[in-house]
């Protein structure tokens, strides 16, 4: 008795196999029980084969005319395709044409020399079946499986939309795999990675991939105390859905205290260098305490949120802080974030909804008007330009950035 | 250019980690040797004479001065500070360390490339016309059709192990540069009576050891049903061609047997079920491609233009220049120009990693930053301003790209040969050496045009079919011979080179080619170039001037 792999609603089982497969063709009588017998013999004897007690498959040698299985399903459990070497490739255009032409639905196998590196494409021809090679293990096959997450061309089974036909949706499914990639590769890499959460759609998108792939990757946040109400909940959302603790860092009291009454409860709206004095109290600070003593930290910045941001990359070195950074949303666009939130149920920050696509503090954040600039409502008395609140910057604090695209 | 989105940009980088795990379990003994073989092919890693050779795709010929750079830097930080740029556009690194490979496709995929299907018995990596989108013959730019054929082959499931390798090319030039006559599968592209892009397509053309010029299956064939017919083409393949011989393999044997009339029957026939369907080409990817190839910020004709005749009787050599390396373009006020990669010496088609990287300034100066390899193997800036190509002239003098040898008896193509290919039966890069050294300037420059091709095996990576002058290297008891071809071409009148007679030593080749160019001078009739002569003439008094101890009545 073999091993077979399965896929069946996209789920990979790993099971015995009780069919008995017959090299030989010419029998006239068959072993009781699950028999695959000869293309020839099925097309031959197929009546006398159907009114065996066992049920009955049929293998294809790599020279069979597939074609010559139309009309003869009836009475078909399963129909095999060998490959005598994974080298001879004619077992795929079998597979497609028995799955396209001849809309075969039942379980379609392969079996011969079924190597790992084979089973994607055997799997996009149509193959739902895989029959383990004797000396082989099914745990070291079944990973070809995933190898690749998107394809150009259409097949019979497609790992997403098939990029010519629908570059859109095709897309939109690479960049989840390229950014799940990435906090792969930062997780391991770097067992001490922090993500700064804003708990903004972007970084909810973040928190939702972790939690997805199990990912070791503590989450911080920073609670400046002048806060949306809808921000802070979405802490306890995270915790209800994903039961993850974001770790909250608050500024220092005194510094706060200090800070308002000597300008004001609201000195940001009076010049630059007060809104930026407040922000280094109330968010660079505690960020920079909570990254101390890590070789990491992650962002969700995009490169279309801001004019600051357009060179972004995905991977840079934070030379004031003398650590990696990683931006794993960097390509993604406002529209994808949505796209991706709605799709895997992502709780969202109500205030995006009511036309804040970028939030932070409450008395510096308003929502924007249709077709305005996306952080259009953050410090919105301010130059374009210069708006960044501290926690994005270059050693000499102005906005410099090291590619460190490699690294990741 | 075409530019890679989140689509391309994944399937590289999960490719590339793909192979690091393959290379991984073979390096651990968990992948053997036969299993590892056909996985490190179709990332173009191949084991050499020497040392495993790892070639990477340069799609259709284009690259960017970014990605050159880095082809240079990993020819000084992988191999041997060279590496060598092939027929088939690509380049290939001679030394690798296969333990390293993973880490090389890593750093290309970070510049949009990779080594996807550059060998193994699969679609490879498409060619077309050096000069696609700027020459003045185009009717149709070839480029985004390469590129959906491209996206297509790449990993396309059904035909990943079919019985040979197969190669695409497309033309859409009034002069055919791409060689599609010995091709796999070929496209030349036009347009209809409507201004709509058809094709006329080829199948089973090739060199190699039983080389055929590939008949046309199809004429007129709508482009939006490009991959849906060449997906009946393929499946025609896989299903028919020969597995048993490696060397009936290939479709132009499979053709040839059943006939190209009932080949094409086939074809129609399985196409019946595809044509309309979801692979047929839409507007919007299209669109979406076709807008990568969009012209650069070129100068008017009359800012771009400069009066070059002063220059030209104060320097001979840029006088030369001109009219061998430079070639029209499609706006006036542009050229396009060769960098000969064909120096007496090194290797035809071998660059060095600061050769690569002068040439990607010279790109960045001079051309958009942007280059094409040549089947040729040279490389070629497309858009330089007429005006700056004094300066160009200079810079490419420095560094050693300017002899102004295109097209001559000295831009011999040759394949890397006995010296480093384990397939090859005799050494190509010395007897292009030899016969290099045998024509100075004003000796090539009165002779002109005459294209001598190089092969070290039957195989033909050197296009020996298809030289004015063919070479073939082959193994006569353990011993390095060749047979001497004349009378090929890979243009519109694409022909086969005829074997003069028996092979020659090595020593004997540069003498036997200067007594064939001796016959063409002596029986030239005007501007007639070589070819034209032979075609007068025929290859009788080639054949005698080739063996004069052998008394033949011509």
């Amino acid at each position: 008795m073999s091993e077979i792999i399965r896929i069946a609603n996209k789920r990979i089982a790993v099971e015995n196999d009780g069919w008995l497969l017959l090299n030989e063709a010419g029998a006239d009588v068959w072993p009781e029980g699950d028999v695959i017998v000869p293309l020839a013999d099925w097309l031959a004897r197929r009546d006398t084969l159907k009114s065996r007690t066992g049920r009955t498959g049929v293998w294809l040698a790599p020279a069979d005319d597939t074609l010559s299985l139309k009309d003869a399903f009836d009475g078909l459990a399963l129909i095999a395709v060998q490959f005598p070497k994974f080298t001879d490739g004619r077992g795929y255009s079998h597979a497609t044409l028995l799955r396209r032409r001849l809309g075969w639905t039942g379980e379609l196998r392969a079996f011969g020399e079924v190597l790992r590196d084979q089973l994607f494409y055997m799997a996009r021809t149509g193959f739902d079946a895989f029959v383990v090679p004797d000396g082989l293990k099914a745990e070291a096959l079944t990973g070809g499986l995933n190898d690749f997450s998107v394809a150009y061309q259409d097949a019979v089974v497609d790992p997403a939309a098939p990029a010519l036909a629908n570059r859109a949706a095709a897309v939109r499914e690479a960049k989840i795999a390229r950014t799940t990639h990435q906090l792969q590769k930062i997780a391991a890499k770097h067992p001490d990675a922090i993500f700064a959460t804003s708990l903004s759609a972007e970084d909810m998108v973040i928190t939702d991939l972790i939690a997805r792939h199990s990912l070791p990757i503590h989450i911080t946040t920073l609670d400046t105390g002048r806060l949306h109400p809808e921000t802070l909940g979405m802490i306890g959302e995270v915790k209800s859905k994903y039961g993850i603790d974001i770790e909250v860092m608050h500024p220092v009291a005194e510094a706060v205290e200090a800070h308002v009454a000597t300008h004001g409860a609201f000195a940001f709206y009076e010049s630059l260098e007060l809104r930026k004095a407040c922000c280094g109290i109330r968010k660079v600070e505690p960020l920079n305490r909570a990254l101390s003593g890590r070789s990491a930290w992650l962002t969700g910045q995009r490169r279309d949120q801001a004019v600051t941001r357009v060179h972004l990359p995905e991977a840079e070195h934070d030379e004031a802080r003398g650590m990696a950074k990683y931006n794993p949303l960097a390509d993604w666009s406002w529209d994808d974030v949505l796209a991706y939130a709605a799709r895997f149920d992502v709780p969202l920050n109500p205030l995006h909804a009511r036309g804040y696509p970028s939030i932070g503090c409450e008395p510096c954040t308003r929502a924007i008007r249709p077709g305005e600039d996306p952080r259009a409502g953050r410090w919105w008395w301010e130059q374009a330009d210069a708006k960044e609140c501290g926690l994005h910057v270059g050693p000499d604090g102005t906005l410099t950035r090291t590619n460190l695209e490699s690294a990741a | 250019m075409y530019r890679y989105d989140a689509v391309d940009r994944l399937l590289v980088e999960e490719r590339a980690a793909q192979f690091r795990g393959q290379t991984e379990r073979f390096l651990k003994g968990e992948l053997s040797e036969d299993a590892f073989k056909p996985l490190r092919l179709q990332n173009g890693l191949y084991v050499q004479r020497h040392a495993p050779m790892l070639r990477v795709a340069i799609p259709y010929g284009m690259l960017s001065s970014d990605q050159l750079r880095v082809l240079g830097r990993i020819a000084r930080e992988y191999d041997r500070g060279y590496g060598h740029f092939t027929t088939r556009q690509n380049i290939q690194y001679n030394w690798v360390e296969i333990a390293r490979v993973p880490d090389i496709l890593d750093e290309l995929a970070a510049v949009e490339m990779h080594g996807i299907q550059t060998s193994g018995n699969c679609i490879r990596n498409t060619t077309t016309d050096h000069l696609a989108g700027v020459a003045a013959d185009e009717i149709v730019d070839p480029r985004p059709y390469c590129e959906l054929m491209r996206q297509w082959s790449t990993f396309n499931p059904e035909f990943a192990f079919l019985p040979r390798k197969f190669k695409v090319a497309f033309n859409g030039a009034g002069q055919n540069r791409a060689a599609t006559g010995v091709h796999d599968l070929a496209f030349d592209l036009k347009l209809d009576a409507a201004g709509e892009v058809v094709m006329d397509v080829m199948a089973g053309g090739g060199q190699g050891r039983t080389p055929r010029i590939g008949p046309v299956i199809k004429r007129d064939l709508p482009w939006r049903e490009m991959l849906t017919y060449t997906e009946a083409v393929l499946r025609a393949y896989n299903r028919w061609g020969r597995r048993d011989n490696l060397y009936k393999a290939r479709i132009k044997i499979l053709v040839e047997s059943i006939g190209a009339e009932r080949f094409a029957a086939d074809v129609e026939d399985e196409w019946r079920h595809l044509k309309g369907g979801i692979a047929r080409i839409t507007d919007e990817e299209f669109q979406r491609i076709n807008a990568c190839f969009t012209d650069p910020a070129y100068l008017s004709d009359d800012e771009a233009s400069a009066d070059l005749s002063g220059l030209r009787v104060q320097h001979k050599r840029f006088d030369a220049w001109l009219r061998r390396n430079v070639v029209a373009h499609k706006r006036a006020g542009y050229a396009a120009v060769t960098l000969s990669l064909k120096r007496t010496g090194p290797a035809p088609g071998d660059a060095t990693d600061t050769e690569m990287e002068r040439a990607a300034d010279l790109a960045d100066r001079f051309s958009f930053g942007e280059l094409r390899v040549s089947h040729h193997q040279n490389l070629v800036l497309a858009h330089v301003a007429r005006k700056d190509l004094f300066d160009l002239w200079q810079a490419a003098e420095a560094a050693g790209f300017a002899e102004p040898n295109i097209g001559l008896v000295t831009d011999i193509i040759a394949c890397p040969g006995g010296d480093f290919c384990a397939l090859a039966n005799a050494r190509a890069i010395p007897i292009a050496t030899a016969i290099q050294e045998r024509f100075d300037a004003a000796k090539q420059e009165a002779i002109g045009e005459l294209a001598v091709k190089i092969s070290g095996c039957i195989n033909s990576c050197g296009h020996h079919h298809v030289g004015h002058i063919g070479v073939l290297g082959v193994d006569k008891n353990g011993e390095e011979w060749y047979q001497i071809l004349v009378g090929g071409r890979s243009d519109n009148e694409v022909t086969l080179g005829t074997i003069l007679g028996r092979s020659i030593k090595f020593d004997e080749v540069p003498g036997m080619v200067e007594r064939l160019v001796d016959v063409y001078l002596n029986a030239r009739e005007g501007e007639e170039r070589f070819i034209d002569t032979v075609g007068r003439i025929g290859i009788a008094p080639f054949k005698a001037a080739a063996y004069p101890d052998k008394v033949q009545a011509a």
